[in-house]
């Protein structure tokens, strides 16, 4: 049940309980007025009689019954036993009244009627559950609006938190000057801590570019100092050195502004084709690019799997004669991605399978024209990856090769950034498995643009 | 006041290293200096600063066909120094950050450099980029040459709107003098500003999406920053009329007829 409902049913059982009990206590307090007044009317007509009854030996004209027939069992045996005595009692003809006293053996006792007077109470219960139902019907509209307002505002606060905790850190609550009560001091609470985020975020942003700068600008001194260098062994080692510790530098830079959250993807309609094949060639390393075809399988796996089977025919050596189909052409299939994110992705997983997997390894795009996998024919991703998914400098069993395990943690932070998801598993006939897949494209209007998205049946290269 | 788009000096072909001019200026002294011998190598002449003002000084000095500057320099920094070289001179201008972040970058761009490089970088790709800057400073449009040719390369009298003339409302383009005017009064484009211009001129009302502007004018991979596009399509608007380029959004630029 949400707070506004609960608000509202609280409101409403809080006006009919006090309503309830108003309505009681009125309720027996008119009643015990009323017979009090009874019973006093007829303890004085019956004493009255009495000393008639005494003088004269008659009851006419005092309002008292000699041996009355409808007189209360109860009050005629406390007369039996020589007491007086009243009692409310409701007989064939009605609720009433009635005083006895014992008078030479016989029972002397007068009766008042009281069915107006009860008539008259239920008349003014019958108000009182009116009245009840009114205020009710009154307060709690007003119930219901505060309730209302306090859930949107709540909400609003909610939802806000939500989009900070999904990347916008502009997103406020309002600035707007609100009523100062409890939900006002959580809006300011969430506000500030989106500033303090975003101070921390922009803070750690200066840091990494400032880290850059101090890391970078030996290094470039070194790059280029080496290769001043007259070749020899010796230089052929400073070089190749000088090497890993730019790629490493660069790595832990790329790392660190992924997780100061300062990458921001450069979205554009991208032939897919070409950029795979950027990717491959750059990482200088051999694997083979072929396109799925679609046999009715959503899974990617399963897609794979009869793509590899069934389209052999598409199957081609990166730099084989037939690359100029339609296909690697920049008029070819698009997809909406940062292609320097995209090829710096695929071209880790190419460089990651050679590393600790073993040939031939395969860039597949299924029939979809948005999943790409990288496949290696080794021994799999470790159980740990698997599990855990790519940490850092863990580039799992030490024999496995050389490497500084940041690759594929690049990777996975990078297809983040792009807004595609990343999964590793292992083929079932064994080698590691990557599949990235990428996201759908922004609004169709602008995608009715671009050309069709691969067609299912195969494609003539 | 300018000193226009002419070729750099009297370069045998276009890329040519031979005889160019480049003016480099870090201020770290390991990297000014094997930067230095790396260009030299590689046959440019180079010229050496190590600091904003005295580089601002030796540009006026020998006007180099190239600026590689530092962006970040003591006494006037590599935006500063952009900015004030900008003032007088459309040489191509190429950054080297060591941040790579967007402000380093973007207002570089802004200030006026045609291209950057984030260090460390590698001379081959140092090299590359100069080369393909010069190339655009010396860069005669080729579709055209066999038509001047047929014409007996005689120059359109001033003025006359002819077949080698584009007109797009207030903007004409003269593609064999190499001439831009808008309303008459001649503009002083950079060349990679110019460049892109004619890339637009070829096709107007096309959407010519912007790593395909990337790779026809920077000579960039697909891979490439299109952050240089878009700072390169803001400076052209600025000269050119905003309403000249329109925008498509998420896809690149058209050039209205």
């Amino acid at each position: 049940m949400t707070l506004r409902w609960r608000i509202v049913a609280l409101v409403a059982a809080a006006t009919c309980a006090a309503a309830a009990a108003v309505g009681v206590l009125v309720h027996h307090a008119s009643r015990d007025r009323e017979l009090s007044q009874a019973r006093d009317g007829a303890r004085t007509t019956l004493e009255r009689a009495a000393l008639g009854y005494a003088r004269t030996g008659g009851v006419q004209g005092s309002g008292a019954v000699l041996d009355a027939p409808g007189l209360p069992g109860g009050l005629r045996r406390l007369v039996a036993k020589g007491h007086q005595g009243t009692e409310f009692a409701t007989g064939p003809d009605g609720p009433a009244m009635w005083a006895a006293r014992p008078a030479d053996g016989q029972v002397l006792s007068v009766r008042i009627d009281m069915s107006t007077a009860m008539r008259n109470i239920s008349a003014l219960d019958t108000n009182i559950i009116l009245a009840g139902l009114m205020t009710t019907a009154v307060v709690l509209p007003l119930g219901v609006l505060t309730a209302e307002r306090m859930s949107r505002r709540l909400r609003l606060a909610a939802a806000t938190a939500r989009r900070i905790a999904a990347g916008d850190l502009d997103a406020r609550i309002s600035p707007a000057a609100r009523p100062h009560d409890e939900i006002a001091e959580i809006s300011g609470a969430v506000d500030s801590m989106a500033a303090a985020l975003q101070e921390r975020l922009l803070d750690e942003q200066r840091f990494t570019a400032d880290v850059a700068h101090e890391l970078r600008t030996p290094l470039m001194g070194l790059v280029t100092a080496a290769e001043l260098l007259p070749p020899g062994e010796a230089a052929g080692y400073v070089r190749d050195r000088v090497r890993v510790l730019s790629t490493l530098v660069e790595e832990l830079l790329e790392i660190s502004r992924l997780d100061a959250g300062a990458e921001e993807a450069d979205l554009s309609p991208c032939p897919l084709g070409p950029v795979l094949d950027e990717a491959i060639a750059g990482t200088g390393l051999s694997a083979r690019l072929r396109t799925g075809t679609a046999e009715g399988t959503g899974q990617p796996d399963s897609a794979e799997d009869t793509g590899q089977r069934d389209a052999t025919d598409r199957t081609r050596q990166r730099d084989s004669a037939d690359d100029t189909g339609p296909w690697h052409s920049t008029d070819g299939p698009k997809v909406w991605t940062d292609p320097r994110r995209l090829t710096r992705i695929v071209a880790n997983l190419v460089v990651n399978a050679h590393r600790h997997g073993r040939e031939p390894v395969e860039v597949t795009v299924a029939a979809d024209g948005r999943t790409v996998t990288v496949r290696d024919h080794g021994t799999g991703y470790p159980d740990d990856l698997l599990e855990k998914g790519p940490q850092r400098f863990r580039t799992g069993v030490r024999e496995r090769g050389r490497g500084h395990g940041l690759g594929l943690t690049i990777a996975v932070g990078q297809a983040q950034v792009i807004g595609a998801t990343l999964e590793f598993g292992n083929a079932p006939d064994g080698g590691a498995v990557a599949t990235l897949r990428l996201p759908e494209g922004p609004e169709r209007p602008e995608l009715s643009d671009l050309p069709e998205l691969p067609d299912p049946g195969p494609i003539h290269g | 006041m300018t000193t226009g788009f002419t070729p750099p000096g009297a370069a045998p072909g276009p890329g040519s290293p031979t005889e160019a001019h480049l003016l480099l200026v870090e201020d770290d002294e390991v990297i000014r200096n094997t930067v230095w011998m790396s260009l030299e190598r590689y046959g440019f002449t180079v010229s050496t600063a190590g600091d904003g003002l005295t580089g601002l000084e030796i540009f006026r000095e020998r006007q180099p066909d190239l600026l590689l500057l530092d962006v970040m320099l003591p006494e006037l920094d590599g935006i500063g120094l952009c900015r004030r070289v900008r003032e007088f001179s459309l040489a191509p201008i190429l950054m080297m950050s060591a941040r790579g972040d967007s402000l380093d970058v973007v207002s570089g761009l802004e200030a006026g450099a045609d291209d950057y490089v984030v260090k460390p970088c590698e001379s081959a790709v140092l090299v590359a980029r100069i080369r393909s800057l010069l190339r655009r400073a010396s860069f005669t449009p080729m579709a055209r040459a066999p038509h001047a040719e047929a014409r007996g390369g005689a120059p359109e009298p001033d003025g006359a709107a002819g077949p080698d003339t584009l007109v797009f409302g207030e903007l004409t383009i003269d593609t064999l003098g190499m001439e831009v005017r808008r309303a008459g009064e001649p503009l002083a484009l950079t060349p990679t500003e110019l460049r892109m211009l004619l890339e637009f001129a070829g096709s107007p009302g096309v959407v010519l999406e912007r790593r395909t502007l990337l790779s026809r004018v920077w000579d960039h991979a697909w891979q490439g920053d299109t952050r240089v596009v878009d700072l390169h399509v803001q400076r052209l608007r600025a000269k050119i009329g905003a309403e000249r380029i329109e925008t498509v959004r998420g896809f690149g630029y058209k050039l209205r007829r």
